[in-house]
């Protein structure tokens, strides 16, 4: 009885598929990668330069801290749209504070990530006490935020900062590499580590994949959705500081559309927007991918309303690879229970 | 599994015992006054149309509802549950008919899902990824006999035979489990996988567990329980024994007409759709 293996034909074949098809949803955007180097080359062979390609990241940075965070929140089928404001509310505070009262510098830093921190834990509040749902709920905190913002810096732009602002920000290292990209690469390694070995992540799959059986196994749900959601606030700020350095300038505008790119590029990368699964290498796929595109368009010359045209094309041809893929495995014999 | 067998009446005591268990949802008596007997090493078939208050009854078995009279013994001791996790530390656990598995997960993460053994580095809890896996491969092979191919693909990949053997898994990973509740383990099962998952339901009996499956396929039911229970209408119709009895007996005791029912009456698969 107790050796009676359980194999059958389709089973074993189901079981050795999947290996491949963990990393199918990568497939997309790396073919798309490999287009784009393929065109470049032909097209602008400096592309591939050294320092181009350090551009490149130093883009990427802002969107690998962002979509490291917004991956565990959207594997949780959650969404945050507020980043955006958020980023520019912690980060104005944090100028204020250098500026008009004269804190020091990584004190008034310290003080944006708090804010940031408290911006992500007052969205779950309202998302899980509230019971408003996550896109509505951070939909409407994105103009709160963006409100308080606009006031607290009534109009000025806040300029010339102390270090390590501006080293943060546009600062290189090692003969070129930029601080920020660093700062983006640092906060994805700690992405996979939370994502694949520390409950934040396991518990963020498990409430995205299936609500019901995270809260009968005693996950508490709330306290993890909060969680997701401050670690959201947290890398908002550090985006917020980020683009302060890039610039060393900074005002209440800051930041607009910045949710719609990270969540685009969390969503290229292959993290399923209904939740439940999610990977922190396709995000870099994705983040590495939109900034390539957008770079790409630029040395080309092209006008910058194109970029938005190829970051569309690019959004609907991962996402639609990803379904044809997915539908294609559906079809060969798995019974849905 | 009870710790001293302390004789009653010079009869073993049993596993689990429900007495008198009644319970009202408004003004609907879902159960009403139903007593439930189970032995070590059994496998007890709960059937019944829909509404025949099995569901109420399995619900009050795990916590999820408390009855509003009755009691439950497990091992002849007095427990009163006011939620799963009451259920689970005394023993009683619960596969639903979905499962409750996370689909994109792993079975390893399934498996331990809500109770991860964590490994401390610098006092930072990681997760114990590999004591997992090798973990869930021996309490897969020891309770299930089923070998996992490759233990990192999410449970959705898996077949219904392997799904229902992560979930069973999962349940009795429970400390000191005795009673495995299975609703409707056949429902959506082809015939290959039925019979695993029938060969499961014994697999774990076999480890002296004690199991109540409540279903709707008779065909299924007699090829696996020893004792089947019948409810109508939220009341304890009769209880029968698969050995002596037959398909026939018992869905007359389901529908409620007098002998000779399954001449003109249902067929056990359409059951389910008849009210």
């Amino acid at each position: 009885m107790t050796d009676q293996h359980i194999t059958t034909p389709e089973t074993s074949r189901m079981t050795r598929l999947p290996a491949l098809r963990r990393y199918v949803n990568l497939l997309g955007p790396m073919i798309m990668v490999i287009v784009l180097c393929i065109i470049m080359a032909f097209a602008e062979p400096r592309f591939f330069n050294v320092p181009n390609l350090m551009i490149i990241l130093h883009d990427a940075a802002i969107f690998m801290v962002l979509g490291t965070a917004m991956t565990l929140v959207i594997t949780a089928r959650g969404i945050d749209l507020s980043i955006g404001a958020v980023a520019a509310l912690s980060a104005i505070v944090m100028a204020m504070l250098i500026k008009d009262y004269g804190v020091n510098v990584y004190l008034a830093m310290a003080a944006s990530v708090v804010v940031g921190l408290l911006c992500g834990f007052v969205n779950s509040v309202i998302i899980t006490r509230l019971h408003v749902p996550d896109l509505l709920a951070t939909l409407a905190m994105d103009q709160i935020y963006r409100g308080i913002a606009l006031v607290l810096a009534a109009g000025a732009v806040l300029a010339r900062f102390p270090e390590p602002i501006p080293f943060i920000g546009r600062g290189r290292v090692l003969g070129g590499i930029p601080v920020s990209a660093v700062v983006g690469l640092v906060a994805l390694a700690v992405g996979v580590v939370l994502y694949r070995s520390t409950h934040i992540g396991r518990y963020a799959a498990a409430i995205g994949g299936n609500r019901e059986a995270a809260l009968l196994s005693g996950i508490n749900v709330r306290r993890h959705k909060t969680l997701q959601y401050v670690i959201m606030g947290g890398a908002a700020a550090i985006a917020g500081i980020l683009l302060t350095g890039r610039l060393n300038a900074v005002q209440a505008t800051v930041g607009q559309g910045l949710a719609l790119h990270t969540i685009a590029a969390v969503v290229v990368g292959g993290t399923v927007l209904f939740g439940g699964r999610g990977t922190m290498l396709g995000t870099l796929v994705g983040v590495l991918l939109l900034s390539m595109v957008t770079n790409a368009l630029v040395i080309l010359r092209f006008q910058f309303f194109w970029q938005l045209v190829a970051s569309g094309i690019v959004i609907i041809a991962s996402i639609g690879f990803y379904s044809y893929m997915n539908r294609s495995g559906d079809d060969d014999g798995k019974d849905e229970t | 599994m009870c710790k001293i067998g302390v004789e009653m009446e010079g009869e073993k005591q049993p596993l689990l015992a429900m007495r008198g268990i009644t319970k009202s949802f408004g003004g609907l008596r879902a159960v009403t006054d139903v007593d439930l007997t189970l032995h070590e090493g059994q496998i007890l078939a709960i059937v019944g149309d829909n509404g025949a208050g099995k569901s109420t009854l399995i619900k009050i078995l795990t916590g999820v509802y408390q009855p509003d009279a009755g009691e439950i013994f497990i091992c002849g001791a007095k427990v009163e549950m006011s939620s799963r996790r009451d259920s689970i530390r005394v023993g009683v656990n619960a596969v639903y008919q979905n499962l409750g598995l996370v689909d994109a997960l792993p079975a390893p993460a399934n498996v331990f899902l809500g109770n991860e053994p964590v490994r401390r580095i610098l006092g930072i809890p990681f997760l114990d990824n590999r004591r997992m896996r090798e973990e869930t491969e021996r309490i897969l092979i020891e309770n299930t006999g089923v070998k996992l191919e490759d233990a990192t693909v999410p449970t959705l990949n898996l077949s219904g035979g392997q799904r229902q053997a992560v979930a069973i898994a999962r349940a009795v990973l429970v400390a000191d489990l005795k009673v495995l509740v299975m609703d409707e383990p056949t429902a959506a099962l082809g015939p290959e996988e039925t019979r695993n998952t029938l060969a499961l339901i014994r697999a774990v009996r076999d480890r002296g567990i004690a199991v109540i499956v409540i279903s709707h396929n008779l065909e299924h039911v007699f090829a696996v329980a020893d004792r089947v229970m019948v409810m109508r209408g939220g009341r304890k119709i009769g209880e029968v024994d698969t050995a002596t009895s037959s398909g026939t007996e018992v869905l007359g005791m389901i529908v409620g007409s007098a002998v000779g029912a399954g001449a003109h009456a249902t067929t056990p698969s359409t059951l389910g759709a008849q009210q």
